[in-house]
């Protein structure tokens, strides 16, 4: 009785978060560009993020996208690199980008006061930017130099293996922040090629502020945007089955770090998004996720275990990430194999289920926070063309699921025998692995 | 922390009244006017409430006074170990039930551990802000410490410090330089603990030393977001006034002098230390002051000028150039309640040989204080700073981190305001005699690579 109480006034609370929240989410028209602005009080300040309907699936060799986005400020016609950096800093600006294989992202974070000459520098660039050899050829040999010493950080090394294995024969096998190779192919034609593509691909922007940001409309129409081309959706295949674990052998290594998952395609997951968020958020992740439970409370093998189910708008992800000592790294994995089987087969107990509904629906109103994190989620659902409405029907939905909807969700997207397993630690671990599946032994070098 | 350890750089981060609708400031100390209430209970524990209605969801962190400092050898981790221990029971709250009951209504919840203070923080819906407190003060004062659950913590954290020293190379690297700079020091050993201690410390020596530092009077209680502040004052008196002070935590602290965390460098030490990094990686350290010293605010605005940003001296001279030495490189200003340490860091580019890059950088460091520090290179921290301010305070975990590190270190909260006027106030002159003080002391060198012998 308490507990349903609680759930009641959870999801009431709730309720007031999302009302709040999508009335400040205004959309309008500047021109022939979208705009969508989050009025947002609280502080003199602004966040400009311009969403290109373009990424790294252009790329004919790894890294082009992501290279014209970080050299973006390399120079232009009039102005050196350290101008440029000069002035952005100077008025504390923050520049990032985000590049996935289906959309890129530049941001612009900055003071209200500051609007006018920074979005003014900005679209200069945008129409301007030279790549000066001299400052390519610089980050070339820096990013080269951070590549080859991945090895130091097993966990991202583990990541970009597990990357190339699980989604090899698909277009998003390519790693978007690029290759020892890919960069050999970088040059100043070829990334200013690549901008003059990023200038007419579909823009949206997302604005973020107090009122003031809206004296940005003037700036940038300088800009010269136009709302660009919709990219066609891929229609893609699974990748083949990948039935080996695939160990990568790092020197000095007293912990392996582990990989478990598979490409999921738009398919799989369409009209079922919430599903595979309350599956992922069920298994990895919180203290009280499954995996942590099993893995780090009953048994003490691991320090962390992270489960996702990731999905852009054509294809998507789903996976386990965790470590564990060379010695135990086995038995985890048998571990992880015995959750993916008790779960497909209605093993979840209600009290595990209401508590995961009860996690969901009290956190929504923390995806409301901070402006920039849910103008990103803005962001993902425009780009996966899914109505706001089901991020507000977000708490209804989950009120709504069954314990077996979990256990369908994870038989779809966990399948044991479908995983592709990867393992980057001490060369030794063939021996124990090699007693759960066969034991592929890869060199890392071939992944930078 | 039990997920993610970290150390906190104690820079400004800055803050604002989230209520408030500010209009453009001009300086850093015209940028924020908090407004936040003060509880003070006959125990000695404070607490400080900021109401702040948008969303129904607050954020309650807990400062205690206790870290790596307060440590001794046989039981260096033990506030770490009992960081995680206390995430497993409580007598009202039993084995395993605190993070159910949290994460069960959709909050998060986590703690970290520095040298000098233990953090445990909760991110809630309104609905559970007594529920959540009655949980906090029961595992101040009922602590199982059950000892199957501490035997299989006792596997995790020595996990952790694989992953966070033996493993990472970047992590042995910070673990040499601090017990290089701070040897002999209560802050020369690693907060994690040394293996040999967590393999052997016991359950009663963690009892002990939970029940001198888990007390009201060694705590700083901070609760952000949308909260009625009389309702939350009644129920922080009602769960946390019957608890007893601790007749030990003063002097316990007070035995701690500040001239025993003085480095005591009598000349440069340069540290050669083979690790899996292909690459060099480094970190040059000179001692420094404690927080809250005035000098400390011209070494924040030095270590920024030169590792800041994209247009930072640091990056003008060894990344942005033709061929560049470095991958990447910072510069920062720690400063600990007892102690402070300026430090640069970074990854070479592979082939710079790590001897000749040393001796580069050492030359150039001096040059640096004449030809860095200018009118417009402190104007831009200055905006810069700004910026900060803002983003650390945009969400009410934010806010309670920065008002409840002030009241830790300081006794005051209301000390940001001190502090912005003072880095509002740093000159040309400041920087350029705190650099030249720095360049001219001794220094700590340190790399780790793995062509070292």
């Amino acid at each position: 009785m308490k507990m349903i109480f609680l759930f009641s006034l959870l999801f009431v609370s709730q309720v007031d978060a999302r009302s709040t929240f999508l009335d400040s989410v205004k959309r309008m028209t500047w021109g022939d560009l979208d705009v969508v602005w989050v009025e947002d009080e609280k502080f003199p300040r602004f966040t400009a993020a311009l969403y290109l309907e373009d990424g790294a699936l252009k790329d004919q060799s790894p890294g082009i996208t992501q290279a014209t986005f970080d050299q973006f400020t390399a120079g232009t016609s009039k102005e050196t690199q350290r101008q440029l950096a000069e002035f952005f800093d100077f008025y504390g600006v923050n520049l990032k980008n985000s590049v996935t294989h289906e959309y890129s992202v530049m941001t612009v974070q900055g003071l209200t006061r500051d609007i006018a000459p920074v979005m003014g520098k900005f679209c200069e660039i945008w129409k301007d930017a030279q790549y000066p050899t001299g400052e390519l050829n610089s980050y070339i040999s820096r990013s080269k130099s951070q590549l080859k010493n991945l090895v130091t950080s097993h966990s991202s090394l583990a990541d970009r293996v597990f990357r190339k294995i699980s989604l090899e024969g698909t277009p998003y096998v390519s790693p978007v922040e690029g290759s020892l190779a890919g960069y050999d192919q970088l040059n100043s034609e070829i990334l200013k090629k690549r901008l003059s593509e990023l200038r007419v691909a579909r823009k949206v922007l997302y604005l973020a502020g107090p009122k003031d940001v809206l004296a940005m409309k003037d700036v940038i129409a300088g800009c010269g945007w136009v709302a660009g081309k919709k990219m066609a959706p891929l229609e893609l295949k699974k990748p083949g089955l990948q039935s080996a674990i695939y160990l990568v052998p790092v020197p000095g290594a007293n912990q392996a770090q582990i990989r478990i998952g598979r490409y999921v395609t738009k398919r799989e997951v369409e009209g079922k998004y919430d599903q595979f968020q309350f599956l992922s958020s069920y298994l990895g992740g919180s203290f009280t996720s499954k995996l942590v439970q099993e893995l780090r409370v009953k048994r003490g093998l691991t320090y962390s275990a992270g489960a996702y189910v990731s999905v852009q708008r054509d294809y998507g992800r789903a996976g386990i990430t965790t470590f564990s000592k060379t010695e135990t790294t086995a038995e985890a994995i048998s571990i992880i194999s015995d959750v993916f089987n008790e779960v497909s087969q209605g093993g979840v107990t209600p009290e595990e289920f209401k508590h995961q509904q009860g996690h969901m629906i009290g956190g929504y109103a923390f995806g409301f926070e901070e402006t920039s994190a849910f103008i990103g989620q803005l962001m993902l659902y425009d780009h996966q063309a899914r109505p706001l409405t089901e991020l507000a029907d977000f708490p209804d939905h989950i009120a709504r699921l069954k314990a077996n909807d979990l256990s369908r969700a994870n038989l779809e997207v966990f399948p044991w025998e479908k995983q592709t397993i990867v393992v980057v630690g001490d060369k030794s671990l063939e021996k124990s692995l090699s007693k759960i599946r066969p034991v592929r032994i890869l060199d890392y070098k071939d992944f930078l | 922390m039990r997920f993610v350890f970290f150390l906190i750089f104690i820079l400004v981060a800055g803050c604002s009244s989230p209520d408030k609708k500010n209009k453009s400031p001009s300086t850093l100390s015209e940028s924020i006017q908090l407004e936040v209430e003060e509880l003070k209970l006959a125990n000695g524990m404070t607490a400080l409430i900021v109401p702040n209605h948008k969303l129904p969801i607050f954020s309650l962190y807990l400062f205690y006074k206790v870290g790596g400092k307060n440590e001794v050898k046989g039981i260096t981790g033990a506030s770490h170990f009992l960081e995680h221990m206390m995430f497993k029971g409580a007598k009202r709250y039993g084995q395993n039930k605190i993070d159910f009951l949290i994460e069960g209504s959709g909050g998060s919840t986590n703690a970290y551990t520095t040298n000098d203070q233990t953090v445990y923080y909760e991110n809630l819906p309104t609905t559970e802000l007594a529920t959540i407190l009655d949980v906090e003060s029961d595992r101040m004062e009922n602590l199982l410490l059950d000892p199957d659950a501490f035997e299989k913590e006792r596997q995790v954290v020595l996990e952790e410090r694989k992953m966070r020293y033996e493993n990472s190379p970047r992590g042995q690297l910070y673990l040499e330089l601090m017990q290089t700079v701070f040897k002999g020091t209560p802050y020369g050993t690693s907060v994690i603990g040394d293996i040999p201690d967590l393999k052997s410390v016991s359950r009663d020596q963690i009892q002990a030393y939970f029940k001198r530092f888990y007390a009201p009077n060694n705590l700083t209680l901070v609760l952000v977001g949308d909260v009625d502040s009389a309702k939350a004052k009644a129920i922080l008196t009602e769960k946390f006034g019957p608890i007893a002070a601790s007749p030990t935590v003063k002097e316990a602290h007070e035995s701690l002098k500040d001239e025993a965390f003085t480095p005591k460098l009598t000349s440069d030490i340069v540290v050669a230390k083979k690790g899996e990094s292909p690459a060099p990686l480094f970190m040059l350290a000179y001692p420094t002051v404690k927080a809250g010293h005035e000098k400390g605010y011209a070494l924040d605005v030095l270590s920024s000028i030169l590792g800041s940003g994209k247009s930072s001296s640091l990056n003008n001279q060894y990344i942005l150039i033709a061929k560049p030495m470095a991958t990447s490189m910072y510069a920062a200003h720690q400063q600990l309640e007892k102690a402070g340490f300026f430090f640069i860091g970074g990854e070479l580019v592979r082939g710079v040989k790590i001897d000749e890059f040393r001796k580069d950088l050492m030359a150039r460091m001096k040059n640096f204080c004449a030809t860095e520090v200018t009118e417009r290179s402190i104007q831009k921290i200055k905006n810069n700073y700004l910026v900060d301010l803002y983003s650390g305070l945009d969400s009410n975990a934010g806010l309670a981190q920065f008002l409840g590190e002030r009241e830790l270190l300081f006794g005051d909260w209301k000390k940001y305001r001190q502090e912005l006027e003072l880095y509002e106030k740093v000159t040309v002159d400041d920087v350029k005699n705190v650099c030249a003080e720095i360049t001219s002391s001794k220094s700590v060198f340190v790399s780790v690579w793995n062509k070292h012998k």
